[in-house]
C-alpha cells in the first residue's frame, strides 16, 4: 500500500513543480493597476441550514462506505441496519423539508 | 534510500505539517486562512494514518475536515468583521508566528497609501494582536508537552505487536461496525438526525420575525436566483 | 508498472483528459452554447485587486494541479494500465474532487475583488449540493463489487457480464446530475457564470489561467472517466484493447454529460441546491436500498458464485 502511496506522493510532487514554474512565469510578468475594489466583508449567504444538514449527511456517508464493501457478504441482516439508518436520515429531510429549513434565503 | 528512512522522512514532513498547520490556526490574523490551516493540519494527521497503512481513515479525516472546514469558514465569513484579516494585518504591533502567518495579507505598500479602514477604527476599538496571557499561554503549552512526552517516554513497557495492519481497510472496518460497533452505528444515525433536527429548529423561519433586514434580503432573494448572466450584486465595481 | 512510469503516467493522462475534453467543448461564448468554465481565457483582461491574498491565491491552482493528479491516478485504463491501484479507490476519488473545489474556492476567496469572492461562496454551495447526491449514486457499484478499487469494479463486470449501468439505472442518472454539478457545466453553470467566471480567472497571470484551464477541463474528464468504469464497464470488451475500450465509453459518457447538460435551462444555486436536497438525495437513499435488495437477489452476483 505504501508503494502506491508513494506514487501518489510523487505524482503530487510533479504537480506541484509543474504549477510552480507556471507560478515562477507568472511572477515575471508585470501586474497591471489594480482597478477593483477589496471585498472580504461579512456576507450573508443563503444556504445556511443545506450547509448544516450537509455536515450531518457528510457524517453519513462516512457509515454507509464501509457497509457497502461487505453488504453483500452479510447478506439480509445487513440490509435491515442499513434501512434503519436511511430510514433516520430520510426522517432528517422530511423534517427539514415540513420546516420550510430547505430554501435559500 | 533505504524504505525507513522514507518513512522517518515522510513522518517528519507530514508532523511539521499537522503543527505548523495548528500554529498557523492559531496566530493568523485572516479567518479565512485559519480554516485552510486547519484543514492543512488535518491532511498532516492524515498522512500519519497513511503511514500507519490506515488508508480509509486518513481519506476519511480528509472528506471531513475539507467539508466541515468549508462550511465552518462561510459561518465564519458570516458573523466575522473582517474575515479576509485585511485590517487587522495592517496593525503595526504584530510579532512572531502571528506576523508570519499573516503575511501575504497586506497591500504592498507602494501602491495606495494604507488602506481605508485602519486609520479611523483604531482609536475606538482596542484590537491588542497579542493579549497579555499570551506568555502565560505559551507557558502552559510547554509544560502540557512536557507532560505528555514524560508520560510516552517514561511508560515502562510498551507492548510489541508483531502483526502487520490489515491491508485491506474497508472490509475491516465494515465487519467491525456490522459486527461489534453495530450499536454504535446505530446511535451514530440517531445522532446525526438529532443534529438535523436541532439545526433545523434554531434556524426555522418563524423563530426570527419582523427583521427589517430580514425582509428586505427576502424580497431581494424572490427575483435575484433566477438571474444567472447577471447575480444582483448589492456591492458596487469599481472600474 | 514501476513507480516512476505510474508517476510519469498519471500527469501525462491528466493532461491528455484536459486536452481532450478541451476540443470537446464549444469554448466560444456564444447564443445559447454555453460554454465550460475556462473558455476564452487568452482575451480576458487580467484584472485585480489591491490586495489580494497571496498564500491562497497563489496556492490555489497548485491545489488544483495536485487534485487533478491525484484523480487521476485510480482511473483504470487496463488491469495493470493504472497509476496506483488503492484499495480505497472510489472513496479517495470522492475526497480528492473535493479538494479540486477546494481549490476553487481558495482562489475565488483569495483575488478579493466582489465577483470572485461571490464565486468561492457560489462554489461552497454546489460542494454542499453534489457531495451527498455523488456518494449514494456511486455507493451502487462498490456495493455489487464488493469493494472499493477500480481495478475489482471493472472486472466484477466482466465476470458477472454485467454493465452496472443496466442494473443500477437510478444510480447512473443520479451519477450524471451530481456529476454535472459537480464539474459546473450546464445546467449548473452558476459558479463560473460569465461575470463570476471572469472576474476569478481574470484575477490570474495568464501562465496561470493555463494551469486553471487544465485542472476545470480534466474535471470533467475524470467525473466521465469514474463513470465509464463504475457504469459502463471500463477496460472491458471484446475484440478492441482495454485501453481503447476505456477512452470510447469515456468519451461516450463526456458526449453524454454535456448534451444532456444542454437540454435543461441553467439553473440557479437556490435551484440547484433545492433540487439536490429534495429530489436527488431522498431518491440516492432509495436507490441505495434498491441495490441492496437486488444484490440480495442475486443481480451482478455472478462473479463471486
Amino acid at each position: 500500500m505504501l508503494t502506491h502511496y508513494s506514487i501518489a506522493a510523487l505524482a503530487a510532487l510533479l504537480a506541484l513543480g509543474l504549477a510552480l514554474v507556471a507560478l515562477a512565469l507568472a511572477h515575471r510578468r508585470s501586474a497591471p493597476a489594480p482597478q477593483l475594489r477589496e471585498a472580504w466583508t461579512s456576507y450573508r449567504f443563503g444556504y445556511a441550514t443545506y450547509a448544516l444538514i450537509f455536515l450531518a449527511f457528510d457524517m453519513e456517508m462516512i457509515f454507509m462506505y464501509p457497509w457497502a464493501v461487505v453488504f453483500a457478504e452479510l447478506g439480509i441482516k445487513a440490509f435491515l441496519d442499513m434501512l434503519v439508518f436511511i430510514g433516520l436520515l430520510l426522517a432528517g429531510i422530511a423534517y427539514a423539508w415540513g420546516c420550510g429549513a430547505l430554501r435559500w434565503e | 534510500m533505504s524504505t525507513a528512512l522514507l518513512q522517518w522522512l515522510a513522518f517528519a514532513l507530514f508532523a511539521a505539517i499537522a503543527i505548523a498547520g495548528a500554529l498557523g490556526m492559531a496566530t493568523t490574523m485572516s479567518m479565512f486562512r485559519s480554516g485552510v490551516f486547519l484543514m492543512a493540519s488535518f491532511v498532516g494527521v492524515a498522512g500519519l494514518f497513511v503511514l500507519l497503512l490506515a488508508d480509509l481513515l486518513a481519506w476519511l479525516q480528509v472528506m471531513m475536515y475539507v467539508g466541515g472546514m468549508l462550511v465552518m469558514i462561510l459561518f465564519m465569513v458570516l458573523f466575522s468583521h473582517d474575515p479576509g484579516g485585511a485590517m487587522m494585518s495592517e496593525m503595526p504591533g504584530l510579532r512572531g508566528p502571528e506576523r508570519f502567518f499573516s503575511l501575504g495579507l497586506r497591500a504592498p505598500s507602494h501602491e495606495g497609501g494604507g488602506s481605508d479602514h485602519g486609520g479611523h477604527a483604531m482609536p475606538q476599538m482596542d484590537m491588542s494582536m497579542t493579549t497579555p496571557l499570551r506568555r502565560f499561554a505559551v507557558v502552559l503549552a510547554a509544560l502540557a508537552f512536557v507532560a505528555l512526552a514524560a508520560l510516552l517516554l517514561l511508560r515502562p513497557a510498551w507492548r510489541q505487536l508483531d502483526a502487520m495492519p490489515a491491508a485491506d481497510s474497508a472490509h475491516r472496518v465494515g465487519e467491525l461496525l456490522m459486527g461489534k460497533y453495530m450499536a454504535a452505528f446505530e446511535g451514530a444515525g440517531l445522532l446525526i438526525l438529532l443534529g438535523i433536527f436541532g439545526s433545523v429548529y434554531l434556524a426555522r423561519p418563524s423563530a426570527h420575525p419582523g427583521s427589517a433586514a430580514r425582509e428586505r434580503l427576502q424580497a431581494a432573494a424572490a427575483d435575484a436566483p433566477v438571474d444567472v448572466a447577471e447575480a444582483g450584486d448589492p456591492r458596487e465595481l469599481q472600474r | 508498472m514501476g513507480v516512476g512510469l505510474a508517476v510519469l503516467w498519471t500527469l501525462l493522462l491528466a493532461l491528455a483528459g484536459s486536452a481532450l475534453v478541451a476540443a470537446i467543448e464549444p469554448h466560444r461564448l456564444g447564443h445559447g452554447n454555453e460554454p465550460g468554465p475556462a473558455a476564452e481565457l487568452r482575451t480576458l483582461p487580467w484584472r485585480r485587486s489591491r490586495r489580494p491574498d497571496r498564500w491562497l491565491h497563489g496556492a490555489a491552482p497548485v491545489v488544483a494541479l495536485i487534485a487533478l493528479a491525484w484523480a487521476v491516478l485510480i482511473l483504470p485504463f487496463g488491469r495493470e494500465l493504472i497509476g496506483a491501484d488503492l484499495g480505497i479507490g472510489l472513496f479517495y476519488f470522492l475526497v480528492v474532487v473535493d479538494i479540486l473545489l477546494l481549490a476553487v474556492a481558495l482562489g475565488g476567496w483569495g483575488a478579493d475583488t466582489a465577483d470572485a469572492v461571490e464565486c468561492c461562496y457560489r462554489v461552497i454551495a454546489q460542494l454542499v449540493a453534489y457531495v451527498v447526491p455523488l456518494g449514494l449514486a456511486v455507493i451502487g457499484p462498490a456495493m455489487m463489487a464488493r469493494s472499493l478499487s477500480t481495478v475489482d469494479i471493472v472486472e466484477a463486470q466482466a465476470r458477472a457480464g454485467l454493465w452496472y449501468v443496466v442494473a443500477q439505472p437510478l444510480g447512473f442518472a443520479l451519477f450524471v446530475a451530481a456529476g454535472l454539478m459537480q464539474s459546473y457545466r450546464a445546467p449548473f453553470l452558476e459558479p463560473f457564470a460569465q461575470r463570476l467566471q471572469q472576474a476569478m480567472l481574470a484575477s490570474y497571470a495568464p501562465p496561470l489561467r493555463a494551469l486553471w484551464r487544465v485542472a476545470l477541463s480534466g474535471l470533467l474528464f475524470v467525473v466521465a472517466a469514474m463513470g465509464a468504469t463504475l457504469f459502463l464497464g471500463g477496460y472491458a470488451g471484446p475484440w478492441l484493447p482495454g485501453w481503447a475500450w476505456m477512452l470510447l465509453k469515456t468519451l461516450a459518457m463526456i458526449v453524454l454529460m454535456l448534451g444532456l447538460g444542454r437540454c435543461f435551462a441553467l439553473r440557479s444555486s437556490a435551484q440547484m441546491l433545492a433540487l439536490s436536497w429534495k429530489l436527488l438525495i431522498p431518491l440516492g437513499l432509495l436507490n441505495v436500498l434498491v441495490v441492496g435488495a437486488l444484490i440480495l437477489l442475486g443481480v451482478g452476483q455472478g462473479a463471486f458464485r
